[in-house]
């Protein structure tokens, strides 16, 4: 499950690694510096919760920071602050419309 | 939409008249420095009963003379979420905490430059129907980086007073107070709920309203009517938190109600059907909510300039072109793949090497203070049980509890530090990975490295860890790290048993004991985790604040506040256990006669060099001052080790011979074992005592020799035989790493868990743990060399 590298990319940024098809996919596959926008957020209760009481709601647009040097957590920015998160619950995300900012 | 009428006022509420006043907010938000700045030193932390979350509340004195009390919440994203800190700001901001008043205004704290994700808490205490005032905070912040807040907007949308305020800077306290008068309760913003959804709302609000109308006339109006129902602002706010699953105190006896029960489970059925969640459906309602209300409240530049409170972003050097902020520009190097490790590898050394040796020379220097003062007391007193317990019971005692502070203060001192900057954060990103693998959160790193220099702090500094199951694992394993205490007793078993064996070999078998301990606590947090502490993974969902610069006064308050609730909250109970110990090794008393034979023994016994000494020595006064001092003091260690065994805890370590023997100790290391208690570096003292070499930890030559020189008597099955054989000091080097004898952490965990239970779990598995391990060590050495 999810952040694995050298396998076939499906969209044009450099470094992401996501792998998916283009139209949705989940927020730990998406490269350093990737930005997609949030179509649901999936996980039990609480998580789940959780995550869209901090913004993970709406298409808010969410952009990967960066990774911790073991590769997880991951950073990411959405709304105007920063927040981390789990590769466990960044898969949980699904996004779409990946794009470099 | 209908209006208010289950509502009954809080007793506690009208308490001799005085406004109350709750300060919510985001954690991060400035809500601390803002409570500082109205409260002043008029300030009080005290924990809520049952919790372990701080509850500090303060006095202000409002602008019409009269003096109000201010709450100061913990920091919370959402009311509903069940962390102990967010359970406990729900419970006080709807009155259902006990002697804590109800707020009659809450002050919510928001952080302009992250306005959204500041407006979902806003969004929520709107829905609680109290009055209301918002603190526009760090308005500098926000026009650095380019968001121009306009606080008149804002509070227009609201229809509640908002206050821009620049708390570090003192910028708006004043309006702020001037303001709470003006508190008034928000209008209810119509959600832009799904139009299913918004149609269940109103049919089961129309249902609690007719319920409460029949309620109400079949017990003559005079009854509540509806049963178990909380204030509420309207039918259709109580309908929407039956429907979004909310079962806080207040409302889970309605919730539990069968016909309500019922409605609420048909609604959210036909919901599910049209593929709407409640939960997710009033969430998403709400930000929709606050991304119109952000958009009306931004105001444009030119606005802000027209009321000439705008800062021009050019003159702000590192507001750059895209937007990257100063923290960006930090974070670049601070969470860098390989400098990050770097930075992070500096900080913590620093923190290490601070708490373990910065502290010690202060710790001795304490002690030694202590000690001195009691002797000084105690001067002109008779040698008898009152002098011994002021020196050896009460200022020993005192001694063990103001020991830690220097250690404590410092580690608080790092952790404000390291929190107000917003590091902590980046610390546990950084250090997660590694501590996943085990179960734990990333922020049980830093307690898990104080653990080293000391737990007790270790064990303070996991109350940044917000999952109750993941603090508790970090707790129990903490004590595993093998601390400053355990040091010395490393040293004298290594330096007596291990002395042929080289400097490398020496080192290696220390490096094993920090190792075993960590391996220990590696699979303990595994166990438990998989155990009795198992859930859902813990989610690590962290917020990663903006850099800020600490403020001296408050990290000044932080180190303060904590180190007095330790000396009054677990000192308390480490002195009263420090006193108990010397009991223990005090009483019963040797009859006279017994000590008179002792010292006839004694004087017997007594080695060449003394009883001979004076012979080889000029015949100068002093000289045979000095030998007279020494034999004297030959004599008085030899009655005190009598006098030792004669004691309780003597005598416990003869009674624990049986138990302890497969593990390849004597009764002597029992007594040791039983002193270890106090401190784990007084084993070092009772084992001197026990042998009757006095000594210390710096000076333990004397300890050495007698330890290598002890056999065991005729009538032991073990008779002539060494009692230090290299295998029993491999085996109480085990029980050093592995057992929990130090009764000032235990009390630091009773303190920290609110109750007798896991401190008890601790001293049980860990000493089983112990027990086990050594006994498979000692046995299967045994048979390994026969």
């Amino acid at each position: 499950m999810g952040y694995t590298i050298g396998m076939e990319k499906a969209c044009d940024v450099a470094e992401c690694n996501h792998t998916g098809p283009a139209a949705s996919c989940s927020l730990n596959q998406l490269g350093i510096g990737c930005c997609g926008c949030v179509v649901s957020v999936g996980g039990d209760m609480d998580v789940r919760r959780r995550l869209l009481e901090m913004g993970f709601c709406n298409g808010a647009a969410v952009e990967v920071v960066r990774r911790a040097p073991m590769g997880d957590p991951i950073e990411f920015r959405l709304r105007g602050y920063h927040l981390s998160l789990r590769n466990e619950q960044a898969r949980h995300v699904k996004i779409t419309g990946a794009t470099t900012r | 939409m209908s209006t208010c009428c289950a509502s009954s006022r809080d007793p506690a509420q009208t308490r001799s008249g005085e406004l109350t006043i709750a300060l919510a907010g985001n954690p991060n938000c400035g809500k601390t420095t803002i409570f500082n700045a109205l409260t002043g030193l008029r300030q009080k932390v005290a924990n809520y009963p049952g919790v372990t979350v701080e509850k500090k509340t303060g006095r202000l004195k409002l602008p019409d003379g009269n003096w109000a009390t201010v709450i100061d919440l913990p920091g919370t994203y959402s009311l509903i979420s069940r962390s102990p800190d967010e359970m406990v700001t729900m419970e006080v901001l709807r009155g259902l905490r006990p002697r804590t008043p109800a707020p009659d205004v809450v002050i919510v704290v928001v952080d302009a430059s992250n306005l959204q994700r500041n407006l979902y808490l806003v969004s929520q205490l709107i829905e609680l129907g109290r009055p209301l005032l918002v603190a526009l905070n760090m308005m500098d912040v926000a026009e650095r980086r380019g968001i121009h807040v306009s606080p008149q907007s804002l509070g227009e949308a609201l229809g509640v007073t908002v206050v821009a305020m620049v708390g570090h800077k003192r910028q708006g306290i004043e309006d702020l107070k001037q303001a709470i008068a003006s508190a008034r309760t928000a209008p209810m913003p119509d959600w832009p709920l799904p139009a299913p959804m918004r149609r269940e709302v109103e049919i089961l609000g129309g249902r609690l309203a007719s319920m409460d109308a029949e309620g109400r006339s079949a017990t003559g109006g005079a009854a509540t009517g509806l049963y178990g129902a909380p204030a509420h602002p309207s039918y259709e706010a109580l309908a929407e938190r039956l429907l979004i699953g909310d079962r806080a105190g207040d409302i889970a006896p309605l919730a539990g109600q069968v016909p309500i029960a019922e409605q609420v489970r048909s609604a959210t059925a036909r919901l599910a059907e049209a593929g709407i969640e409640p939960m997710q459906a009033d969430i998403e309602a709400h930000y929709r909510w606050i991304e119109k209300l952000a958009e009306r409240a931004s105001a444009n530049v030119e606005e802000l300039a027209a009321m000439g409170t705008t800062a021009p972003r050019e003159v702000l050097g590192y507001e750059t072109a895209r937007g990257r902020t100063l923290s960006d520009s930090i974070d670049a190097v601070f969470m860098h793949k390989i400098w990050g490790l770097v930075v992070f590898s500096a900080i913590m050394a620093t923190i290490f090497v601070s708490i373990f040796s910065l502290a010690a020379p202060i710790m001795d220097a304490v002690q030694a203070a202590v000690t001195w003062i009691g002797i000084k007391l105690s001067a002109g007193m008779s040698d008898g049980p009152l002098k011994s317990l002021i020196n050896d019971g009460i200022f020993n005692g005192v001694g063990a509890v103001v020991v830690f502070v220097p250690q404590i203060a410092l580690l608080f001192f790092f952790l404000a530090v390291l929190e107000d900057s917003g590091y902590l954060a980046r610390a546990a990103f950084l250090m997660d990975r590694l501590l996943a693998k085990v179960g734990l959160h990333g922020k049980a790193f830093i307690p898990l490295l104080s653990s080293f220099a000391c737990a007790i702090p270790g064990i303070m500094a996991t109350r940044t860890i917000e999952n109750r199951r993941d603090r508790l694992a970090t707790i129990l394993i903490a004590p595993f790290m093998s601390c400053s205490a355990r040091l010395p007793v490393y040293l004298l078993l290594i330096g007596t048993l291990f002395a042929g064996a080289g400097a490398m070999a020496q080192a290696g078998i220390m490096l094993a004991c920090y190792a075993l301990g960590i391996l220990a606590a590696v699979v303990t947090a595994i166990v438990f985790k998989r155990t009795f502490l198992k859930g859902a993974p813990s989610a690590f969902i962290l917020e990663m604040p903006s850099y800020k610069v600490p403020q001296a006064s408050q990290v000044l308050r932080h180190v303060l506040s904590n180190t007095w609730e330790f000396l009054a909250k677990a000192g308390t109970i480490i002195f009263c256990l420090s006193v108990v110990l010397w009991a223990l090794m005090y009483y019963p008393r040797l009859p006279e006669s017994r000590i008179e034979q002792v010292a006839l023994e004694a004087r017997a016994n007594m080695p060449a060099v003394l009883r001979d000494g004076v012979m080889n020595q000029s015949n100068s006064a002093a000289a045979s001052e000095d030998i007279d001092a020494s034999r004297q003091a030959w004599i008085d260690e030899a009655v005190r080790g009598e006098e030792l065994r004669h004691s309780f805890a003597g005598r416990f370590g003869r009674t624990l011979e049986p138990v302890i023997r497969p593990l390849g100790f004597d009764w002597k290391m029992g007594v040791g074992l039983v002193g270890a208690f106090a401190a784990r570096e007084v084993f070092v003292s009772t084992m001197g005592i026990v042998y009757s070499v006095g000594g210390n930890d710096e000076d333990t030559s004397s300890l050495t020799e007698a330890m290598r020189a002890d056999v065991y008597p005729r009538g032991d099955p073990r008779a002539g035989q060494d009692v230090w054989t290299p295998l029993v000091g491999i085996s109480m080097l085990v029980w050093f790493v592995l057992a929990m004898q130090c009764m000032s952490t235990l009390a630091v965990v009773r303190r920290e868990t609110a109750g007798w239970k896991w401190p008890l779990f601790m001293l049980v598995y860990m000493n089983g743990l112990a027990y086990v391990i050594c006994l498979g060590v000692y046995q299967i050495g045994l048979l390994a060399t026969r």
